[in-house]
């Protein structure tokens, strides 16, 4: 076997960091204070943040601990982007730069600021036990050390990612829906009762499911993907999502919420029409009297621009929808089988 | 604040099973957790390969007896006898206790839990969940604490004991979100803050924080510490970051491999090869880079761990994270190419000396955990010893702390005590004329550390590393703390975890210079042998006025007579 | 002329005409035909995969076999249909027993999914196959002093192991196209973010929230128009746009939304009239 000597050429270039800077008792409102070092290839944003507060200003402040990707301490948001500055390169980071060479780094959104990078976790802590995000056992105290549960490695495999959160939460950061109401459940939370609500071993799946269906609940996630594409762990955060819809319209019935039934009127639609009748799909969701009260201003407006959707009779079927329809029942009858084999 | 029965510093597996087990053992306490971090992020979760425990799920002959064993055998017979009894008998039953509340293991076929070969193991013992155990470990504990209700109090940076006297009465800690000094009174305090190796700083797998506050505090407050030479190197640092390759990697099938090509472990540990025992593996990677073996690289001289042999898929299930962190730390996937390695510091077997329940010699103060000292690890702790250590005598000490907190007194702490610790820390922002980086401090304690106190060690090196530590100190009289605000103030919480570096590797140095032999972790080039005459006993480190004392304490003993250790 | 399996969304089918009649105006003259699906259903909107997975493989897998048995590859309009008919493709690709199962049924109508025929925005069409200097030799009216906002939407760019097109973070597709124009994109930090339709019906304050956020942001930024790929971004920027920017604290300010399609076809010389944007709620 041949060695040959690896030779690296280590790049070098002057990198502007652009810190949000936040003291609340000093400030009255946020600036962004401008460092500029001497940066090799190789380097992570963490490693530059720890530079520049030992050797240009010892009052950037920003939380960091493992430096290893595992602790999830140190999320901040990097040109706009939440991640771990621990495992973030410089290098990556620099061709999503606005201004050549210029790296923004700021707090993650969606917690309260703290201080310069660093944002209060406690509302996530409150969500995680709002919605009990831990396994129930259904052994009681006194027996436990006594046995193994034994656990498939089928079961095992439906929530081992999901156990890959280290609760960094950039997910919460990136979340749409966060943005727009801070109640709402978060992902990082629908993520953690769905790798609860699978596990065997708990005795609380339909108590903690019956909280994800309220309000700011499962149902008001707006399907954006945002916290997957995010997440530092590649963990599919909108699988457990819909997984946990899966498992309210299985246990909880279609009409249990006005998310159930407007996802449930996709089914019936495409197997009656083959096409979805948007006329009707307000009212199948909320009623009628919410669809008068919200939406009749609009279908006004909609009216005088002949945007309105055609009312049912006159959606019509796709065509071939007779066959359409036989293989749809027969693929109902396939899931019914699975259903009946799974149970046993 | 109320008086609390109990305080425990720290919220890792040890801090989080003696809380879980305190109010177990008696729900009616008052009971506290102080964290610098949020729990969930304590370095807990930075143990990746797992936790041993006799199940006999693989190896259906395996029994605590053969793990008692092969755990003495590899502290190189430091460790006390009866706190390895204890330690592996309660293995199974905590193993299948964090099962019951809803750790993740992975599994065998037959659906019981899964366990693989680990270093200086007989049997294939070690629990684990893929190479995320300490991870889901913690995660299943703080997931626990939350739903009991556990009052937590995350980013307080613990300061010191109050002690009149000889009695303790709280502690002192800064709550780092407002930067003020809270004095929590308590009848017993329980520390449970991780380990000291951070004090190699870069050349350490460990967190920026695990700065060893716990035994510090501790020994300021004149409790001793035991054992504190012996740090462990693990063989498989990445060259960069002195981060970690969990062992898991070598016991799934990984090899070591020269700039030669050869699997040189086969000169080292005939038999085990790959899986001898950590110190020996660690010796072993860093003679052949001494001797000119290694490759070499702008970023360090290194060797090879190679995992190309055991296929994308199994490296994809089993070892998702180091794929993962060796791609991004080292720019190689282990698919494709080998694992740039060298030996890191990477455990503390030393720590706060405890008896078996976790009591020091102060009354109502407990260790558990790495900042303990029991010993069960000894010279050497074993791969899969450490998860199985914080878990087992973190829920001793819950209990026994539960248990005996009628016998002391509530404490009150005089306000005059939290002004002067408030004046303390102030006194670091007060402009002057010449003042210390405590950046550069931290920097060349590190390499110090490595160079004259580290794997391999000899008397004219020992005497350099402890007067650089000694100078260190004293520059550390002249650190300033830039930031003067309140809130969040980082700069100040490294001063003072540099503190607690400094005056902890002055009792690691003044040990390892002591120890005129080679055993375990600690390798006298000056003494290569083991000399159980003189030296099979602990070492008891002391503060008194003002520097370290050393003491001794013997081993306790048991079935095992002293052997030769060999692998 | 090349030619494409042209999937007819539910939307612009009732709500949004304007879409396919605009494309009707000028795919030729970019040397494109769309041919119509007149076969295929309802993809499932982002709801049915969780309803019922495997009718959502079937209802696809049927799609995509049109597309197949006609030898083209199957082009949309519509961010979500296009997200979910490669979401199902991907899970057919990737599981041989669903696939199976799926083709036993599918038999029935002589149809068979063998996942020969890519799924494709109409947008990656022109940027991708026209071409970008194709489309400005075409340019009849460019549209040179407008200020434009791209807005992506969410299902043309996440999750991007199933879109794969554009970097989710700094997508460019649109901005080129609207640069062949002649136009001028602003920066716009919205341009990967959330319209909210898909929680209008259920969480219709937050959803019209963030569809605020998105509006202003063009606004303060002087966008004489936003334009998205996406009907489905456009009923709630558009349609909902007073509602969105009042429950903002907004009753002033408006801003036209244009579709893709629209957009295209004002730079290839066709009149707001021929395309519908009379349609529009705000104009």
């Amino acid at each position: 076997m041949t060695v040959t000597e690896p030779h690296i050429e280590e790049a070098k270039k002057d990198i502007t960091f652009r810190v949000f800077r936040f003291n609340p008792q000093i400030d009255s409102k946020p600036y962004y204070d401008d460092y500029t070092i001497q940066v090799e290839r190789g380097i992570t944003v963490l490693r530059s943040l720890n530079y520049i507060k030992e050797h240009l200003d010892a009052t950037v402040s920003f939380r960091a601990f493992c430096q290893a990707g595992i602790c999830g301490s140190c999320a901040m948001r990097v040109n706009g982007l939440s991640k771990l500055a621990c495992t973030t390169q410089v290098w990556e980071v620099l061709e999503k730069c606005r201004e050549p060479n210029v790296i923004k780094v700021e707090p993650l959104r969606n917690l309260p600021l703290v201080k310069d990078l660093i944002v209060d976790m406690d509302p996530l802590v409150d969500k995680m036990k709002h919605y009990s995000n831990w396994v129930e056992s259904t052994m009681p105290e006194e027996k436990m050390g006594k046995k193994e549960f034994l656990i498939s490695e089928e079961e095992f495999l439906k929530y081992d990612k999901a156990t890959d959160c280290i609760l960094c939460a950039s997910c919460v950061s990136e979340c749409s829906i966060l943005r727009a109401n801070s109640e709402y459940v978060s992902p990082a939370v629908l993520l953690k009762s769905y790798r609860m609500n699978s596990d065997s071993r708990d005795a609380i799946h339909d108590v903690r499911l019956a909280e994800l269906v309220k309000d700011h609940g499962v149902w008001d996630c707006t399907h954006c993907y945002r916290c997957q594409e995010t997440c530092v762990k590649s963990i599919p955060i909108m699988d457990a999502i819909h997984g946990i819809r899966e498992d309210a319209i299985e246990r909880r019935g279609m009409k249990d919420t006005s998310g159930s039934k407007h996802a449930e009127a996709f089914m019936s639609d495409i197997e009656k029409k083959g096409k979805l009748v948007e006329a009707t799909l307000p009212i199948r969701t909320n009623g009628m009297a919410w669809t008068l009260k919200n939406l009749l201003p609009m279908a006004m407006k909609m009216i005088v621009k002949r945007r309105t959707p055609p009312p049912p009779p006159l959606v019509k079927p796709t065509k071939g929808i007779r066959v359409f329809r036989s293989m749809f029942r027969e693929m109902s009858e396939h899931v019914r089988e699975d259903h009946k084999s799974h149970n046993k | 604040m109320k008086p609390f029965d109990i305080v425990i510093v720290g919220g890792g597996g040890a801090g989080l099973y003696a809380a879980m087990e305190a109010m177990k053992t008696n729900p009616s306490l008052n009971i506290a957790v102080l964290s610098k971090v949020y729990p969930n992020r304590s370095h807990t979760s930075a143990a990746q390969g797992g936790a041993n425990a006799a199940l006999a799920n693989k190896a259906k002959d395996d029994t605590v007896e053969l793990h008692i064993f092969d755990t003495i055998k590899g502290s190189d017979y430091l460790a006390d006898q009866d706190a390895v009894e204890v330690l592996c008998s309660e293995a199974p039953k905590i193993i299948r206790e964090l099962d019951n509340m809803g750790t993740p293991w992975s599994r065998m076929d037959d659906n019981t839990i899964a366990q693989r070969p680990f270093g200086g193991a007989g049997r294939p013992r070690c629990c684990y969940c893929a190479d995320k155990t300490g991870h889901t470990i913690l995660q299943t504990l703080y997931e626990q604490c939350l739903k009991k209700g556990v009052q937590f109090f995350n980013e307080y940076f613990a300061l010191s004991l109050s002690v009149n006297g000889s009695r303790m009465r709280g502690l002192l800690a800064l709550n780092i979100k407002t930067g003020k000094v809270e004095a929590f009174a308590s009848k017993t305090v329980i520390f449970a803050t991780g380990g000291y190796a951070k004090m190699y700083w870069n050349r350490s797998s460990n967190a920026a924080g695990n700065t060893g506050d716990g035994q510090a505090i501790a020994y300021r407050a004149g409790i001793p510490l035991k054992d504190m030479e012996f740090v462990q190197f693990h063989p498989t640092g990445l060259r960069k970051s002195g981060l970690l390759v969990t062992e898991g990697a070598r016991g799934e099938g990984g090899y070591l491999i020269n700039r030669d090509g050869e699997r040189f472990m086969a000169r080292y540990a005939k038999e085990k090869m790959e899986l001898g025992p950590r110190d020996l593996v660690a010796r072993s990677l860093e003679t052949e880079i001494l001797e000119g073996r290694g490759f070499d690289s702008p970023a360090g001289k290194y060797i090879h761990l190679d995992l190309t042999h055991l296929g994308a898929d199994l490296i994809k299930s089993r070892l998702p994270q180091i794929r993962e962190m060796s791609m991004q730390f080292e720019g190689v996937d282990p698919i494709e190419e080998p694992i740039p390695v060298r030996p890191t510091a990477h455990y503390s077997m030393g720590g706060i000396d405890t008896d078996n329940f976790g009591r020091t010699v102060m009354g109502g103060v407990y260790a558990a955990g790495e900042c303990g000292c029991v010993s069960v690890h000894g010279a050497n702790r074993l791969g899969g010893n450490s998860l199985l250590d914080i878990l087992v005598f973190g829920r001793i000490a819950g209990r026994t702390a539960a248990e005996e907190v009628g016998k002391f007194a509530p404490g009150i702490i005089p306000e005059s005590e939290i002004a002067e610790k408030t004046e303390e820390l102030r006194s670091f922002m007060k402009p002057s004329g010449h003042y210390e980086r405590y950046g550069a401090l931290r920097e060349e304690l590190g390499q110090t550390l490595a160079m004259n106190v580290g794997i391999f060690r000899e008397a004219p090196l020992l005497r350099k590393g402890i007067e650089d530590i000694a100078a260190l100190r004293d520059r550390y009289q002249h650190v300033r703390v830039f930031d003067t605000s309140d809130v969040y103030n980082t700069n100040l919480i490294q001063v003072l975890e540099l503190k607690n570096m400094l005056d902890l590797a002055e009792t690691v140095a003044a040990g390892a210079y002591a120890r005129e032999e080679s055993r375990g972790s600690h390798t006298r080039v000056d003494f290569p042998v083991r000399d159980d005459e003189k030296w099979h006993k602990h070492t008891v480190a002391t503060l008194e006025n003002g520097t370290v004392t050393l003491g001794e304490k013997p081993v306790t003993m048991g079935r095992y007579e002293l052997q030769e250790r060999t692998y | 002329m090349k030619r494409y399996a042209y999937y007819l969304s539910c939307i612009n089918e009732s709500m949004t005409k304007e879409v396919d009649r605009s494309i009707d105006l000028w795919q030729k003259d970019l040397g494109i035909e769309l041919v119509k699906m007149h076969e295929s259903t309802c993809c499932g909107g982002s709801n049915l995969d969780y309803v019922s997975p495997k009718h959502f493989a079937l209802v696809n897998a049927r799609n995509i076999a049109i597309a197949e048995k006609m030898g083209q590859d199957l082009v949309v309009s519509c961010n979500t249909c296009l997200m979910t008919i490669r979401s199902a493709k991907k899970k057919l690709d990737e599981t041989p027993e669903l696939k199976k199962e799926v083709n036993d049924i599918l038999k029935k109508e002589g149809l068979e999914y063998r996942g020969t025929s890519d799924v494709r925005h109409l947008l990656w069409v022109l940027v991708d196959d026209v071409g970008i200097d194709a489309i400005k030799e075409k340019v009849k009216v460019p549209l040179t002093n407008y200020r434009i906002a791209p807005f992506y939407g969410c299902h043309i760019l996440r999750p991007s192991k199933v879109l794969g097109h554009d970097n989710p973070v700094e997508p460019s597709s649109l901005d080129q196209l609207i640069e062949a124009l002649g136009g001028k994109t602003i920066p716009y930090e919205h341009k990967n973010r959330c319209c909210g339709f898909h929680t209008l019906l259920v969480a219709e304050e937050e959803s019209l929230n963030v569809a605020a956020e998105a509006l202003e942001e063009a606004i303060r930024e002087k966008a004489d128009f936003i334009v998205t790929p996406c009907p489905l971004c456009h009923t709630v920027l558009d349609g909902y746009q007073a509602k969105a920017l009042k429950q903002a604290g907004d009753e002033k300010n408006s801003i036209p939304v244009f579709h893709l399609s629209e957009m295209v076809g004002l730079a290839l010389g066709y009149t707001a009239k021929q395309l519908g944007i009379k349609r529009h709620i705000v104009t």
